[in-house]
């Protein structure tokens, strides 16, 4: 008879348990199966393409000790679990935990060898040291704006409107007050920033122009709770995104589209973990209109002449779906690429590092508001990246990434054009 | 003054002396940093045996290794050089006061020479990052089976057993000129680099060849001070410019070129047909990768989760199908016309051996998504997946056919330490190197990653040991690494003394990372 197999007792190494809460046990089963090797720390080896792009962690290609890479947040996480350390024991714990820009990208390649899920393991880590230690003093004005005004952007709540304001003679819907099959989310950034405004407002006229019924909720539009996410405030976090859910049902639509990349990851993916079902389906809307434009629905009618390049941002990419052990990492990469290359002029290029290898922009995470100079270091970086493939402009469609790189790419010798994807759809509309 | 207090004020000199040597913010010596350079997947952490360091230092460049290691000197203090810190094997802390001199600043390839097929590298340039740019110039360097994230010094001193070491020679025979800070400071250039520090294109001299201090049968584990520099070879690479890949993390594929690249999976009856069918094929000097996977290597890299693993495993798809495969791959070096010929003659062999192809779909599921792993990156960390944590009985340095009565024993051993040792269906990796002019054992299996498994089975794998050196080290090499093991096993060949002689002239304070390679304390 042949000999019964010896499997591990432990059935977590049997089955990933991708359904149990994540909580201090579910982070010590990451953090303790970390083997050190290293791979969060680069570019999955077989797409490394040069010795320049080779690194996929923002936080450790600047500040080189391994306590600030996956592999230390694993040992910093074991340490304080077991007991052996305590969140204030040491000030360089903020840095570790806070400069990440929850980025993803350890996380991706981390999943390539193993079953885990790292940047859960931050948020609960940070969500942890926040328990202890309070909220950073950065972060606090984000906190307290999203408390005072359910945005991150100290505006006062009618501001919010603002932007819908130049589309009066358009007759877009309030779901507030009527229905429509889609309500397009503008969320804080895109929604209340004078600079980046333009973008959804040209969205709003792209989705008219092609008879979308949509409609959006005005000066009533809550934060989508990225922001207090990703920086561990779970509870300011699940206030809102329980609120917007509920909304969401109760108004009946169908799909809730949303430009910027942050509430799209939120959305997508926490959400699912809340407790509040979701009636409706999240969209990207470069998935959208690359279904209008595949459909022949939107057609260019101008030519643009630019090359471009494309920068993933992390929550539209390889963060941008819920996790399932041995699956693609899927995200938004196909889409806008797609809706590039179908404008007239433009010429795509791609950068070393895209979709699930993509280097972030520095942005996210907090890190923008908390660690402004790292933030823009990098942002640099990826400039050059994207300076290197000899394009014009990094076109990409996310309020954070776009700021960001703008902010990094101040003083640099030679200038390179940062262009949301919308805008540039318009112009050859 | 307490005893604590004396401690500090000499803690603050180290500080201070490190500080102004390399800058204050090269230097760490917080809870927090320190943290992270004392563990991996192997049993010194699991066991509560290895400790975080005192500090870690960043230098830049040999001067500044130099200004570090003479620090330790004066003050008597280990330090351990680590480099792309991909697992840390021996370079996790033993001892208190430990500084880990980590070369994250050191990550330039000084040089690509194409025209006499070599590179110059600091130790965090990656094996990935070498062979990126070595492809873009029709070149080649290959990879451990650990990964290509490995150091390329690193690997280069570590064993070096890689895939295409069985036609390029293993690693560490492609190593040239080396600069090398020793542990007692002093910088000795070898090769070239002695008589002209930019110019690393010759390995010898002067005088007796001294690379092979470096290495051993598994590097020199940091014991013979920090390597800063190193002239490592290239080879023809008939490959695209760039590695082809298809499908996303974790699913993806690599389909090298079919006019210069084929895969084969040929299968056996019995161990010995297959040895001998590698022995076959390195006669006729064909290929470029020859090797004979234990099963479990098939299904630790083709697995892409845990579930997937086990649940494959016990339907026994590759057990019952791979078992006795040898894996080989031709390389169309020169032409096309070089693969069609090198085809006919492996085919011949394959007839005239006995070999059957393994199942088309077996080949299907595993060539597209692993094979390739043996020319660029082995992704080895896959290995610790379905358990969280691989050990080795025994490696085995020596012939094929030596192989063969090697991992016959060890799988003796893996039976009757199961468990904690996990299924493996009899793990027999069996590598040719060199034409087959040498093959390589060695017989890996998953244990649970708990304390009581491992501390378990090192307790066994000590006994093996020891019964092994009694009898003379027929069958192996143990499974401990570096100073220990030499100090047990070296009077069998004598070679303790050699070991201990060069630790000794070189090392007379015993800050290089002791107990390795040799122990000389008290
Ligand atoms: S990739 Fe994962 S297992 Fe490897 S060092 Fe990083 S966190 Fe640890
Ligand atoms: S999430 Fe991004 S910044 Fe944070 S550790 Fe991972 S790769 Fe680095």
């Amino acid at each position: 008879m042949a000999k019964e197999m010896l499997l591990p007792k432990d059935p977590r190494y049997l089955k990933y348990p991708l359904e149990a809460p994540f909580d201090q046990e579910k982070a010590r089963w990451i953090a303790f199966n970390c083997s050190r090797c290293s791979v969060c720390k680069w570019v999955n080896s077989w797409q490394v393409k040069s010795a320049k792009y080779a690194r996929i962690c923002p936080q450790h290609t600047k500040y080189l000790y391994d306590s600030h890479s996956g592999q230390g947040k694993c040992d910093l996480a074991l340490a304080i679990i077991d007991g052996k350390m305590k969140w204030g024991d040491d000030p360089e714990i903020k840095d570790i935990l806070f400069q990440c820009t929850m980025c993803g990208g350890c996380d991706a390649m981390d999943k390539n060898i193993r079953d885990a899920e790292l940047v859960k393991m931050y948020r609960w880590m940070r969500a942890e040291y926040i328990k202890e230690m309070g909220p950073l003093p950065e972060h606090k004005p984000m906190l307290d704006s999203l408390k005072q005004y359910d945005n991150v952007w100290l505006q006062p709540r009618m501001k919010r409107n603002s932007w819908t304001k130049e589309l009066k003679d358009l007759g877009i819907k309030d779901l507030n007050k009527e229905k429509a099959e889609v309500l397009l989310f503008a969320g804080c950034t895109y929604g209340l920033s004078e600079e980046l405004k333009g973008t959804v407002v040209n969205i709003a006229k792209i989705l008219k122009k092609v008879g979308v019924d949509f409609g959006t909720l005005g000066d009533k539009e809550l934060c989508c709770g990225s922001p207090a996410e990703k920086t561990g405030n779970l509870a300011e976090y699940e206030r809102l995104g329980t609120a917007n859910i509920k909304k969401f049902n109760e108004m009946g639509v169908k799909i809730v589209l949303t430009p910027c990349a942050g509430c799209y990851g939120t959305m997508r993916v926490a959400y699912e973990e809340l407790p509040e079902k979701m009636n409706f389906e999240v969209l990207h809307v470069t998935e959208y209109l690359e279904r209008l434009t595949n459909d022949k629905k939107i057609k260019f009618k101008k030519e643009v002449p630019v090359t471009v390049t494309w920068h993933d941002p992390c929550h539209m990419g390889r963060m941008g779906r819920p996790y399932v052990p041995g699956k693609d990492l899927l995200g938004v990469y196909e889409e806008p690429r797609n809706i590039l290359k179908s404008i007239p002029g433009v010429e795509l290029v791609e950068m070393e590092r895209i979709r699930e290898y993509a280097w972030c922009c520095g942005g996210g995470g907090g890190a923008f508001s908390g660690f402004k100079d790292f933030a823009q270091w990098t942002a640099r970086e990826r400039i050059e990246e994207a300076k290197d493939t000899g394009a014009s402009m990094i076109v990409t469609s996310c309020p954070w990434c776009e700021t960001n790189l703008r902010a990094g790419g101040i003083g640099m010798e030679e200038k390179m054009e940062i262009v949301d994807l919308f805008d540039l759809m318009m112009q050859a509309l | 003054m307490t005893a604590k207090a004396k401690n500090d004020d000499r803690h603050q000199q180290i500080l201070n002396a490190f500080q102004s040597a390399i800058g204050a913010d090269n230097v760490r010596d917080n809870p927090a940093t320190v943290n992270a350079y004392f563990g991996d997947f192997l049993p010194p952490k699991i066991l509560g045996m290895s400790m975080p360091p005192e500090f870690v230092v960043l230098p830049n460049g040999t001067m500044e290794v130099q200004a570090i290691i003479k620090i330790c000197n004066r003050y008597k203090i280990p330090f351990i050089p680590v480099g792309s810190n991909q697992w840390s094997l021996t370079g996790s802390p033993n001892r208190p006061h430990t500084v880990i001199i980590d070369c994250k600043r050191m990550g330039k390839i000084h040089e690509i020479d194409e025209k006499n097929m070599y590179a110059v590298v600091e130790p965090l340039c990656t094996l990935a990052q070498m062979q990126a740019e070595a492809y873009k110039r029709g070149l080649y360097i290959g990879s451990p089976e650990a990964s290509a994230t490995a150091s390329c010094i690193g690997g280069h001193v570590f064993q070096g057993m890689w895939g295409v070491g069985y036609r390029l020679g293993v690693a560490y025979r492609n190593i040239l000129g080396v600069e090398w800070v020793l542990p007692n400071g002093e910088i000795l250039r070898t090769g070239s680099f002695s008589q002209d520090a930019d110019n690393g294109f010759w390995g010898e001299g002067p005088g007796p060849d001294l690379r092979g201090m470096l290495r051993g049968y598994a590097g020199a584990m940091g014991g013979v001070g920090m390597v800063t520099k190193m002239a490592v070879k290239l080879h023809p690479y008939p490959g695209p410019k760039v590695w082809p890949v298809e499908g996303m993390i974790p699913n993806q594929t690599s389909v090298l070129p079919e006019d210069r690249f084929k895969w084969y999976m040929v299968k056996y009856e019995s161990l010995e047909d297959a040895v001998n069918f590698m022995y076959e094929v390195g006669r006729a000097e064909i290929a470029g990768v020859i090797q004979k996977w234990p099963t479990v290597y098939y299904i630790m890299w083709w697995s892409n989760s845990c579930e997937q693993y086990w649940t494959e495993w016990q339907k026994r798809t590759f057990q019952d199908n791979v078992k006795n495969a040898v894996g080989v791959c031709l390389w169309g070096f020169s032409s096309g016309k070089q693969l069609e010929y090198e085809k006919r003659v492996l085919e011949d062999i394959i007839k005239e051996t006995g070999g059957k192809p393994v199942k088309q779909e077996v080949q299907d599921m595993w060539v597209p998504r692993q094979a390739n792993n043996w020319i660029r990156d082995t992704h080895g960390s896959r290995m610790m997946r379905a358990s969280g944590t691989f050990l080795a009985l025994r490696l085995q340095t020596d012939t094929l056919k030596y192989a063969i009565d090697h991992v016959r024993q060890g799988y003796e051993w893996v039976d009757k330490f199961s468990p904690p040792i996990l299924d493996s269906d009899g793990p027999d990796w069996i590598g040719g190197y060199d034409f087959g002019h040498f093959g390589f054992g060695e017989t890996d299996f998953p244990v649970e990653k708990t304390p009581e498994a491992i501390g378990d089975l090192m307790g066994k794998l000590l006994e093996m040991t020891k019964q092994d050196v009694q009898n003379g080290l027929e069958n192996g090499i143990g499974p401990f690494l570096g100073g220990v093991y030499h100090a047990m096993a070296g009077p069998v060949f004598g070679y303790d003394r050699l070991l201990k002689g060069i630790k000794k002239a070189i090392d007379p304070n015993v800050v290089s990372n002791p107990p390795h390679n040799f122990p000389i304390e008290n």
